[in-house]
């Protein structure tokens, strides 16, 4: 009974922190269409973010506000100098971002060198949940998650700025001829993904590792996770999430660690060929 | 006398001089080759691998060089694929003119260029190494398997009285190579081996493994994960309070890596290696206050893949100098045997490995701390083919 | 010879005085970026002409590096066994490209993200079974031990294999580029669906791109095997294929050299500095942002507007090679039984059947939305048939792909039109002229350019504009590009041709041309054609047999007398019911 708590608690965790992963990579190519190659540096920098303010004797919560302001604020810069230009050139994009990711990485080498950063959980220890130990931190986090998702859902399917969102991405031609300002409105969907990503290293900074080149992976699960999932909604991230996590947890069960890996990638490519929108496409 | 004549007696004089004189190379520097990784994943280890070879050369050139020639250092980049690091190594040899190779970079590159090099040029391979392989003329230094696990898996589990073991690291040669040596050593301990499991260098979430291991009731786990794998996977082994079940031994976890795990994460976990920052012997103490008097406390830490580079000039120096000469086939005539001490203790070269003091440590809160020193370890599967 | 041969000249020289002027050993560094330059011409050839990118062209690299170094261990220096071992090393790969691209395409049209993702995928997916099978791959050290080609030193005369591969690989490229095929695939990056209604087979047609830049890529994998001694799974891996796509934009993914140039300058140049200057990879990145932005033809694009001034403009060749006509029936039969559309809640077509089995010209008219266009969509087969069925000559053909239904005999012309923007007015004529006549010999001669058939030349009669061919069909008016693409449908002498709205934003004189035309095929050549109208003068002119859609059914049929009797069309159209 206890091994099926804690099991079920880890798929569990293994979705929640991948769809968190991902959001920001959802959102800017859900929305904007562009496949953004250096989600993964953003995320680096929310978790750099959470390892200078506990360094700097601040409490970890003061992190959240500026991860998300700082990998915001680098994502407007994105935008506004270089993606702008190329809305219309996925391809393009692609490689321009691929470029950025690269800049990105040297700069955090430079900022706060090449070893390891550790960022110690702002509540340790572990819960008891149904009998089974669970570390504490990870019981909050998915909480929050979770919590955090159905609001966004929320404000997306009922605010102004949601209804605004949901018009330019369904006919942008129509939505800026009745007074939508697409452009600014791209440009706050774009900060909104990176600031997203940022939040995303910052949640998850006590619980991985911290180094420069540390991007490169989460940037590879989050595709597969958007390409199973659909491009587009909130549902298809926890979907991809749910189909992705779990399939290398049974995976990883049966095959050990490189028949998971192998299992996703096989996933990955049979929704890619067969059911390229996802299994839950918005269009 | 005529144009031809001229030009044969200039030429003929030229030649004899360089025959003749073996003392005309003397005033030239003698030029050695460091691959160090500068990009890339493995670049955490170029700061402190660049540091130690400059405080090397500049101890050798203080007491008056190999042979009497001042050594100058050379780099390669060996942080990407090795196509890379033979292409660096090329540019050393064969443009730069360097008279040995001192590697520190992965196993992949260490073949790559012992092809190429085919035995032609003396190469020294400083780092933890998975042993068994032999290439003419290459010599390593590094900790193989049987060194690492001989003297400490018999110690450890009379110290805590280990029964279980399970064996986890990353899917390539040297994990694999070391599990099959330390399945032999936990078999002689009467311990018995409850899991064994390999990961691809792209899996940062270990919780399958760690219900696993947990399950398996396992009170000894043997890590040969490297990197970030080896970091996500003890954070999260402590996170989920394993280190109360069992004691973790890694056979690479040095003090970059224990940085990253965190001294909340890192209880109960032991480390085996030639060289350790906190190494209290009066050798590697004096090397110590030299190398952060030299480079500010802020250096680069120092840990066995960066303080391998001075262990490899070192030992080419002793080589250089018992062979007489910087020739590869002279080299290779008076290696055998060889030894010289350095911060490790005494080195001493045995059929293209070395044997050499290896130290358990155990990591209190963020730094490490000696356990217990074994004396001059066999490197164990030798090169019989020299 | 065009102007753009003028480079192949100074870079060759260049490339050859490299050893006497550098030393061997620079030669050997540089040989290894040739080997890159032409995997790059590779995609340079799917990417910049076909508009396929490929994440993981390192795949096929690595493939024909293990192919060819297995081989070359093997065979010890047996040129017997190596030979064909080779030949399989760069085959493999190829097959194995153009298996996944034909799969693939199939089902998706469109160029879009997700090809390129499957190929990064299988990339990495290779690039792990390399690292795990290692009792045949060598696994994370490598296939080691591989011996040079025999007879070659890679320190010396292997340059000069390199290069002559290069000079082979750029001139056959060049000129496969410049053959029917090139212009081919020129026409799939343009307008995929133009292509399928004149009956191509366009996943067929990029399977093939893609597996001829495998094939280049396998090649240089080859060689590199050969080069380097070792093969490591770095090889196959998304790192490498992410630089080979950077040198090949940095260089200019639109012309043949422009690859090579970016990986020799580029490749070279980082490797050079790597080991001395700290920033290199953010130099490289700042590069390549800059060459993204500014200029995304690459180097090869600063040289364009230089050659387009030098070229002049080149005559096309007088067509001189006479072509039958096809002799496809001329009686049209084709039914539709109780067919249903539905798209999500909306009912397309509720039940349509008509039948249209005398030769001649149809009009099909309605008010919007009565399905008209859709019907059409339904035969071509880009709308899925829910219910019911239709029938071309006794066969059923519901739900074929449209490439399918244009081989039977059945033209299309669109509404807006589809051309080829940036291709010229000979080159749609050619197009048109090959389609479903193209053998595989043919694609490779240049006297298919010189192709004519008696529709050719009744319509430049016709369309006296199609003469000047050389004009790009991008700066066409609307008109002669409704023309252009009328033309370009009935080329081949469909039995049936349909026409959507083909005078739609014409000018008065310019519609009497096309209703001429129309008729004239009609009776020169005896062509049907079903056209949907709005126009009724139109109407009147060109037949006098009607179908009159509404809400996706058949409303009433006949002459146009007597659909102006009918009272019921005369309620829909004023509005009187429904």
């Amino acid at each position: 009974m206890q091994e099926a708590i804690v099991f079920s608690l880890n798929v569990s965790y293994g979705i929640i922190s991948l769809a968190l992963l991902v959001l920001g990579l959802a959102i800017i190519f859900g929305l904007l269409g562009v496949l953004n190659m250096a989600h993964g540096e953003l995320v680096a920098i929310g978790a750099y973010t959470a390892w200078a303010v506990q360094s700097a004797g601040l409490p970890l919560l003061l992190a959240l506000p500026v991860a998300a302001i700082a990998a915001g604020a680098i994502g407007w810069l994105m935008e506004i100098s270089i993606i702008r230009h190329l809305y219309r050139r996925p391809f393009d994009t692609l490689l321009a971002t691929w470029g950025i990711s690269i800049l990105l990485r040297e700069a955090i080498k430079i900022c706060f060198g090449l070893e390891y950063k550790s960022v110690i959980e702002p509540v340790g220890g572990s819960i008891t949940i149904l009998g089974a130990d669970y570390p504490t931190y990870r019981i909050w986090l998915m909480v929050a998650v979770v919590l955090g998702f159905v609001g966004l859902f929320l404000w997306y399917r009922r605010s102004h700025a949601g209804t605004r969102v949901r018009a330019m991405v369904a006919n942008p031609m129509l939505a800026s001829a009745v007074g939508i300002e697409t452009a600014k409105l791209a440009r706050r969907a774009f900060v909104l993904g990176a600031a997203s990503a940022g939040l995303a290293g910052c949640l998850m900074a006590p619980l991985i590792r911290i180094d420069p080149y540390m991007g490169v992976d989460y940037l590879l699960s989050s595709f597969f996770v958007l390409v199973v999932g659909g491009l587009g909604s909130l549902q298809g991230v926890f979907i991809g999430s749910g189909v992705i996590g779990g399939a290398e947890t049974a995976a990883s069960t049966i095959l050990g660690g490189t028949g998971g890996y192998v299992t996703v990638l096989v996933i990955s490519i049979l929704f890619l060929w067969l059911k390229p929108g996802g299994l839950y496409a918005r269009r | 006398m005529d144009r031809r004549n001229f030009l044969k007696t200039t030429i003929g004089a030229l030649a004899a001089s360089q025959i003749a004189s073996p003392t005309w190379a003397q005033g030239k520097p003698l030029k050695l080759g460091f691959l160090i990784p500068k990009s890339g994943p493995a670049g955490i280890f170029g700061p402190s691998s660049e540091t130690t070879t400059t405080m090397a050369i500049e101890e050798i050139n203080a007491s008056g060089g190999i042979l009497g020639r001042q050594v100058e250092a050379l780099y390669g980049d060996a942080g990407g694929a090795p196509s890379d690091t033979v292409q660096a190594a090329q540019r050393l040899w064969r443009r730069d003119g360097v008279e040995a190779l001192i590697g520190q970079h992965d196993s992949a590159s260490r073949e790559a260029v012992a092809a190429m090099l085919r035995g032609q040029l003396t190469y020294v391979y400083t780092p933890v190494n998975e042993g068994g392989y032999c290439h003419t003329n290459t010599y390593s230094l590094g900790e193989t398997p049987d060194q690492q696990l001989a003297p400490v898996i018999p110690y450890l589990a009379k110290e805590h009285g280990l029964k279980k073991w399970y064996l986890i690291g990353n899917d390539y040669v040297w994990p694999r190579g070391t599990n099959a040596a330390a399945k032999t050593y936990i078999a002689e301990t009467g311990g018995e081996i409850v899991g064994e499991e390999y990961h691809p260098f792209t899996v940062d979430n270990f919780d399958t493994s760690l219900t696993r291991i947990r399950e398996s009731g396992a009170d000894a786990v043997l890590i040969t994960l490297v990197g970030g794998a080896s970091v996500t996977f003890n954070r999260a082994f402590a996170s989920f309070g394993l280190d109360k079940q069992a004691i973790r031994l890694g056979t690479l976890i040095e003090e970059n890596t224990l940085a990253g795990i965190g001294e909340a994460n890192s209880n109960r976990m032991y480390s085996t290696a030639g060289y350790f920052d906190a190494l209290d012997t009066p050798a590697a103490l004096a090397f110590r206050k030299t190398y952060y008097d030299r480079f500010g406390a802020d250096a680069p830490v120092l840990n066995t893949l960066g303080e391998g580079c001075y262990e490899g000039a070192m030992a080419l120096r002793a080589m250089f100098e018992a062979a007489g000469s910087t020739e590869t086939d002279a080299v290779a005539a008076a290696a055998n045997g060889v030894s010289y001490t350095g911060p490790r203790g005494t080195t001493t070269l045995s059929e293209g490995f070395a044997a050499s003091d290896i130290y358990l440590a155990t990591a209190k809160g963020a730094v490490f701390e000696i356990v217990q020193r074994f004396e001059k370890v066999a490197p164990g599967n030798a090169c019989t083919n020299g | 010879m065009r102007a753009a041969d003028a480079f192949f000249l100074p870079v060759f020289a260049l490339l050859a005085l490299v050893p006497f002027s550098f030393g061997d050993f620079t030669a050997y560094q540089l040989s290894l970026f040739i080997l890159y330059g032409i995997v790059g011409q590779g995609i340079a050839l799917c990417w910049g002409r076909v508009g396929i990118l490929p994440l993981g062209q390192a795949m096929f690299f690595g493939l024909g590096a293990y192919l060819g170094g297995g081989a070359l261990i093997w065979a010890e220096g047996n040129w017997a066994l190596l030979l064909p071992c080779l030949v399989l090393a760069i085959l493999l790969p190829a097959l194995l490209a153009g298996l996944v691209a034909l799969v693939v395409f199939r089902r998706q049209t469109g160029s879009g993200p997700f090809f390129s993702l499957i190929t990064l995928a299988l990339s990495m997916l290779t690039y792990q079974i390399a690292l795990t099978a290692s009792d045949l791959t060598g696994g994370f050290n490598g296939l080691t031990g591989i011996p040079p080609l025999p007879g070659t030193d890679p320190w010396g005369n292997l340059y000069w294999v390199i290069l002559g591969t290069l000079l082979v690989t750029t001139l056959g490229t060049t000129w496969v580029l410049r053959a029917p095929i090139g212009t081919l695939w020129s026409a799939v990056a343009q307008n995929e669906a133009r292509l399928s209604f004149l009956g191509y087979n366009v996943a067929g047609l990029k399977a093939l791109a893609f597996a001829g830049s495998a094939a280049l890529a396998a090649l240089a994998g080859a060689l590199y095997a050969s080069q380097q001694g070792i093969v490591s799974p770095q090889t196959l891996g998304y790192v490498l294929s992410g630089e080979l796509l950077i040198w090949t934009a940095v260089g200019g993914r639109q012309t043949v050299l422009g690859p090579v140039v970016g990986a020799v300058l580029i490749g070279f140049l980082s490797s050079e500095l790597r080991d001395g200057f700290a920033l290199w990879e953010v130099l490289l990145a700042a590069i390549f942002i800059g060459v993204v932005l500014l200029m995304p033809q690459g180097l090869g694009g600063l040289a364009r507007p230089l050659l387009d001034k030098l070229s002049r403009k080149r005559k096309a060749p007088a067509r001189d090679v006479i072509i039958p006509l096809s002799d496809a029936p001329s009686q049209p039969d084709l039914s539709f039984s109780d067919v249903e559309v539905t798209m999500g809640s909306v009912h397309i077509l509720r039940g349509l059947s008509f039948d249209m089995k005398d030769p001649g010209l149809h009009c099909v008219i309605g008010p919007n939305g009565a399905g008209k266009t859709s019907s059409f969509n339904a035969l071509s087969g880009l709308l899925p048939v829910s219910r019911g069925a239709i029938h071309w000559n006794g066969r059923d053909v519901t739900g074929r792909l449209p490439h399918q239904v244009a081989r039977l005999g059945i033209a299309r012309k669109l509404q807006v039109p589809m051309i080829f923007h940036d291709l010229s007015v000979a080159d749609h004529l050619n197009i048109a002229i090959w389609a479903q006549n193209l053998s595989a010999r043919d694609a490779l001669r240049p006297s298919s350019f010189r192709r004519r058939n008696p529709v050719m030349d009744e319509l430049f009669t016709l369309f006296p504009f199609l003469r000047d061919e050389q004009k790009t069909a991008g700066e066409l008016s609307l008109g002669h590009r409704q023309m252009l693409e009328f033309a370009m449908s009935i080329m081949n002498k469909p039995t049936l041709v349909l026409l959507d709205e083909p005078c739609a934003g014409l000018s008065k004189l310019e519609t009497t041309d096309m209703t001429g035309a129309i008729a004239r095929m009609r009776e020169k050549f005896g062509i049907s054609a079903l056209i949907v109208e709005h126009d009724f003068s139109v109407v009147e002119t060109l037949s006098d047999h009607i179908y009159v859609l509404h809400q996706g059914e058949l409303l009433a049929e006949g002459t146009l007398d007597q659909i102006r009797a009918n009272t019921e069309v005369q309620a829909v159209y004023a509005g009187g019911s429904k």
